[in-house]
């Protein structure tokens, strides 16, 4: 099968691709830079409407996983990337007839804890640019009638090598500028990002017109919720990092990362609110239909992540 | 057809029926012609609807009359839950709701309209559910019409002779005009007696003095003295009632117990004339029952069970009639054979009673009793505390043929109360502090008082009885014996029905499996137990000190107790257990055997009472509704998961069925699930709870089980393995799991009490786990975190460490619904 991986650059993108090209699919991938991945590139942007229809040619499906995450871009560029680009991969995929379409459990925040929720709509619509562009993405991608679609959406991915999640807990626990709202007490639950990338092919197999999958969108996550200290802690064992966060109140959080949104100067503040909420109320999910429909299951889970997560901190020395 | 008005108000259009909750395509109107006489009905009829979804077969025609002052928008649940599977039809009697104004109508009329009304609309059979002063209209009808089943809801056909006319509506009748049609206060106190949503609805049709002129006049015509005019229409509607077990009509009762106007004694003259009648009581509902409980759901039950499964119904009936009279050895016999026995029959802190002094105190108290009036059936409120009156009083009460009703003190005053009042006792039983008491708190009103020992406007059932004697009733198996209510430990108190048969049959189990006969008297530091005592034949001795305090029997009490009356065996609490083991110090004391009850005992203390008293140490399975159902051996076997209880008594069945799905085929060996146990001694159903009894009883092969709410399962030696309570069965995405599964490894290995708690949604919970600590509940610390994970071999999401809420009755059962409801909240975060 061939298969174009959009944002292949990114961690999972990039296991993505390889776990394709390891399979016998072949697979190019799509992004601004190089990808560093076994598959073939093809180098343009997301936003450039032809580059995208070039590139989707003559494949049999498109993995989309291309997106903006910068905390405080400005909205025109969220918007162009993740909603237009979206929409550019959703025509050219009318070709191949197939998509499965990468979202993210935020598109459902409502500043309420996820308990073992099944997956919710993507309404968000409230100030995060990244929540509120990714929810009006997946809904364009859920209302396209034309072609076989799958959603995606992958909760918390980390993994050896994540320079977003594991990268920036490292680097701030090392400056010790790493907080925990409450002790960290919420119940939060990740995917190793092995296990992320077998749910997104797993999804585009089920991509089919008589999957009960297609259509839909599915939380992807390892089914083993902590408290977010136990999280930390061992990304922080494996590190080597012995510094631990200290605490402060969930709602001195939330007040905090509203401020540091306004008055931070460049586009990555340390915390934004939407951040501090998300680390302050508990989000781990029903995955038993999940898990059914697109017949998938985590293979590598947290124990055996952090293992190896370990050995490649102590790799890079 | 035109309706005639001549009140004010609007009729509601389609958007009134739509913001109400009704489907505006049942309202239409029917015109009623009785006795020479036409006016036209408004009625709500689920029959329009039923032909635009009709898939299913209809059930039959349920019609739903209401009282004074509601309209048929009280059935709206029913409307809502049976409308599509049966006919609903709600009427809106002449002159109520929004028929038509205008005619005076007295009680016999409106019970034409209503046999005139169903005669013309419904063909065949049909169903009767009626509220309030409905109700008499409906059983005015009942008589003249082919009726499958009657549904009543707080309602008369009669004043109770014992009851005074209900002052709020002696007071609306004394100003019948002034209260009901000039003035709105009838029409809307009713309506304040429900939920604020249905306000509107209810007051809707009465707005303007000219639409409640009808109010009135129903109110008016309530007959309370003989001579009035619709006396001998109420009696008629009274006669149909009471005619309904002959015709073999069934009769549920549908009870709020929070009603000023119908209370709990309206309840017990309606089940005195039909005895056949199913009941059920919502605790906490009102008047308007029918608005504040899901009634519908209730009565589609029991009309499905009441009017399709009549094998049930017959198997009992076989059962009872197997209960002769003269084969029959009650409970009360070992009183009459030992009757003159100078040897002691009961030592305690008040005293020692020999056996022919209880038995001639419970005789004189019986013969006081019934000289009294009470008769048998009649219930009796006990409120003496544990001792030698507690005793007499008991089987004097019984030899009365009285019902014992009995509730735990730790009920608290408003628990007590609560149960009192659903049982509607007749009679109170206490000494003068406790009636005093009782009458204050508002526990029984209108019951007979009796009290051992002197106060005034109460009979001294100690003092020495004159005359001759008096006969007293012969007990039978199926008589009941008492209304038991639950310790309320872990939920909310429960009302359970034994029998003297039930009673008898645990006697006989309890002597033939513990050896409880002769000379083998027991000490007890479980109060209630003491009963057994006379039954058995055998000496019941209580320890000094509190009983209703018994983690405060220590090891001294206890010896001295058994050392001074010559018993050998003690019957103990896993409080006094604990304590006497704490407080033993390396001494002994001989026992021949130990029992524990209440709660599942640990091995290393059953153990531990083994090294100090040398017994024989059982903990026999056991629950208020059966007990016991083990003979507890293996009680000091250290299991690696779960308690061992031992073997099932003769005459006792357990089975294991599949959790959540009970219903399914009993579980092989090994596998575990709920316990399901019957037993000659068990219950017989939860007084006026009949959802309780259809939710609690599962019938296999014919034979009624006990649901007991614990999971278990039978090991390869027979032995029935305790697994906890089914609401702690944690149900994670993996499959269920028994908390204890969890807990009791941990345990061992760390030697700490811990707790696992399910998070989240059944089905997909996640284990948390809660070490005892002192401090409030919060995450536990890393060591002990990595610690308890790599000592589990099931997954654990979190670690927390605080301390276990234990119950208040028995200091033992760890409250997991407080603790889960708090771990749940801290790892939700904020």
């Amino acid at each position: 099968m061939k298969i174009l991986v959009t944002g292949g650059s990114s961690l999972l993108g990039r296991t993505v691709a390889d776990r394709l090209v390891t399979r016998g699919d072949g697979v190019t991938c799509f992004q601004r830079r190089s990808s560093g991945s076994l598959a073939q590139d093809k180098l343009g942007d997301i936003t450039d409407r032809d580059a995208v229809n070039l590139a989707a040619r003559s494949q049999d499906a498109i993995i989309h996983l291309a997106a903006l995450v910068a905390p405080k871009a400005p909205w025109h560029s969220m918007h162009s990337v993740n909603v237009a680009g979206t929409s550019n991969v959703l025509d050219a995929a009318r070709e191949c007839g197939r998509l499965v379409h990468i979202s993210s459990p935020s598109v459902s925040f409502h500043d309420a804890a996820a308990t073992g929720e099944r997956t919710a709509v993507a309404d968000y619509s409230g100030r995060d640019g990244y929540a509120r562009s990714k929810a009006i993405a997946e809904r364009l991608v859920l209302a396209s009638a034309e072609l076989s679609t799958v959603v995606i959406r992958p909760h918390l991915v980390w993994g050896p090598g994540d320079t977003q999640l594991i990268g920036r807990i490292v680097d701030r626990a090392r400056a010790g500028r790493l907080v925990l709202p409450d002790h960290g007490r919420a119940l939060v639950d990740t995917t190793y990002v092995d296990d992320a990338a077998d749910a997104i092919i797993a999804g585009l197999d089920a991509c089919q017109p008589s999957s009960p999958a297609i259509g839909h969108a599915w939380v992807v996550t390892g089914g083993e919720p902590r408290p977010l200290r136990d999280l930390i802690d061992s990304i922080l064992t494996a590190a080597d990092v012995p510094d631990r966060p200290r605490s402060i109140p969930a709602p001195i959080a939330g007040a905090l990362g509203s401020l540091l949104e306004r008055v931070w100067p460049g586009s990555e503040p340390p915390l934004t609110h939407f951040a501090a909420r998300q680390l302050s109320v508990a989000h781990w999910f029903d995955q038993r239909e999940t898990r059914r429909v697109l017949d998938w299951a985590p293979a590598v889970g947290l124990d055996e992540g952090f293992r190896r997560l370990a050995a490649w901190f102590a790799a890079k020395g | 057809m035109l309706l005639r008005r001549s009140g004010g108000s609007d009729l509601p259009g389609i958007n009134d029926w739509r913001r109400w909750g009704l489907d505006p395509r049942w309202h239409r109107y029917v015109k009623v012609e009785a006795g020479g006489d036409s006016v036209t009905w408004s009625v709500l009829d689920s029959g329009e609807t039923i032909a635009d979804d009709g898939d299913a077969a209809v059930q039959g025609t349920i019609v739903c009359v209401h009282g004074n002052p509601t309209w048929g928008y009280l059935w709206r649940d029913v409307l809502h839950e049976l409308g599509g599977r049966w006919r609903v039809v709600a009427v809106d009697q002449t002159g109520m709701g929004w028929s038509e104004r205008g005619h005076e109508r007295r009680l016999d009329q409106r019970v034409a309209e209503l046999v005139a009304f169903c005669r013309s609309e419904i063909n065949g059979p049909l169903v009767l559910v009626a509220h309030d002063w409905g109700g008499a209209v409906a059983m005015g009808a009942a008589s003249h019409l082919d009726v499958r089943a009657v549904v009543l809801t707080n309602t008369a056909v009669a004043k109770p002779a014992d009851v005074r006319v209900p002052p709020l509506i002696a007071i609306a009748r004394s100003a019948a005009r002034a209260t009901c049609e000039q003035t709105p206060i009838f029409v809307r106190g009713t309506a304040r007696m429900t939920d604020r949503v249905h306000r509107e609805a209810l007051n809707a049709p009465y707005i303007g003095s000219r639409r409640r002129s009808a109010v009135a006049g129903f109110v008016a015509d309530i007959p309370v003295r003989p001579t009035d005019p619709s006396a001998a229409a109420l009696l008629g509607a009274a006669e149909a009632f009471g005619s309904l077990e002959r015709r073999g009509v069934p009769v549920l009762l549908i009870w709020g117990g929070r009603d000023p106007v119908f209370h709990d004694r309206f309840l017990s003259d309606l089940i005195r004339r039909a005895p056949h009648a199913d009941v059920h009581r919502f605790p906490d509902a009102g008047h308007l029952v029918a608005l504040d409980e899901p009634i519908g759901e209730l009565i589609g039950d029991w009309l499905h069970q009441r009017l399709q499964t009549e094998t049930a119904e017959v198997l009992t009936t076989q059962g009872a009639s197997e209960a002769r009279a003269s084969d029959f050895l009650s409970i009360l016999d070992p009183l009459t054979t030992r009757r003159a026995d100078p040897s002691a029959a009961y030592a305690g802190p008040d005293g020692t009673r020999t056996w022919r002094e209880v038995a001639e105190t419970s005789r004189s108290i019986a013969e006081h009793l019934v000289e009294a009036g009470v008769l048998p059936g009649d219930r009796v409120a006990m409120l003496v505390p544990p001792g030698a009156d507690l005793l007499q009083a008991s089987y004097g009460v019984w030899e009365a043929g009285g019902v014992l009703v009995v509730a735990d003190s730790a009920l608290g005053p408003r628990g007590l109360r609560h149960a009192f009042r659903a049982a509607t006792v007749d009679h109170i039983l206490g000494t003068p502090r406790t009636v005093l008491a009782a009458r204050a708190l508002g526990f029984a009103p209108g019951a007979q008082r009796f009290t051992l020992g002197k106060l005034p406007g109460a009979m001294n059932l100690l003092e020495r009885r004159r005359g001759r004697p008096v006969e007293l009733p012969e007990l039978t198996r199926g008589d009941l014996a008492a209304v038991v209510h639950t310790s309320g430990a872990t939920g909310a108190a429960k009302p359970v029905r034994y029998t003297h048969g039930a009673l008898a049959a645990q006697r006989d189990a309890v002597r033939d499996a513990f050896g409880l006969e002769g000379e083998h008297g027991f000490i007890s530091s479980f109060a209630p137990f003491i009963l057994l005592g006379p039954a058995l034949g055998v000496s019941c001795v209580l320890p000094d000190g509190d009983i209703l305090k018994p983690a405060e029997l220590d090891f001294d009490a206890c010896a001295e107790a058994c050392r001074r009356s010559g018993v050998d065996v003690a019957w103990l609490s896993p409080a006094s257990a604990r304590t006497i083991a704490r407080t033993a110090a390396g001494r002994t004391f001989p026992l021949r055997l130990v029992m524990l009850a209440g709660a599942p005992i640990p091995a290393a203390l059953a153990e531990q009472l083994a090294v100090i008293t040398g017994a024989d140490v059982r903990a026999p399975y056991g629950m208020t509704e059966a007990m016991p159902v083990t003979d507890g051996r293996g009680a000091s076997r250290q299991l690696e998961v779960g308690t061992d209880t031992g073997l099932p008594l003769p005459g006792a069945t357990i089975i294991i069925s599949p959790f959540d799905e009970p219903a399914g085929p009993a579980l092989s060996p090994g596998v575990w699930g709920e316990i399901l146990v019957n037993a000659p001694w068990m219950r017989t159903g939860y007084d006026r709870r009949w959802a309780v009894d259809q939710s609690s009883s599962i019938s296999r092969n014919g034979v009624e089980f006990h649901r007991t709410g614990d999971v278990g399962f039978i090991d390869d030696s027979g032995h029935l393995i305790q697994l906890g309570r089914v609401q702690h069965v944690i149900v994670a995405a993996s499959g269920p799991v028994p908390c204890v599964t969890i807990e009791q490894p941990l345990v061992q290995s760390l030697g700490r009490d811990v707790a696992a708690i399910g998070i989240g949604p059944r089905g997909t919970q996640v284990v948390a786990v809660v070490v005892s600590g002192d401090a409030p509940l919060r995450l536990a610390d890393q060591p002990t975190t990595a610690k308890v994970r790599s000592l589990s071999s099931y997954p654990i999401a979190a670690v927390l460490e605080g301390q276990l809420p234990v119950d208040i009755r028995h200091q033992s059962k760890v409250r997991r619904d407080l603790l889960g409801a708090d771990a749940a909240r801290l790892l939700e975060g904020r």
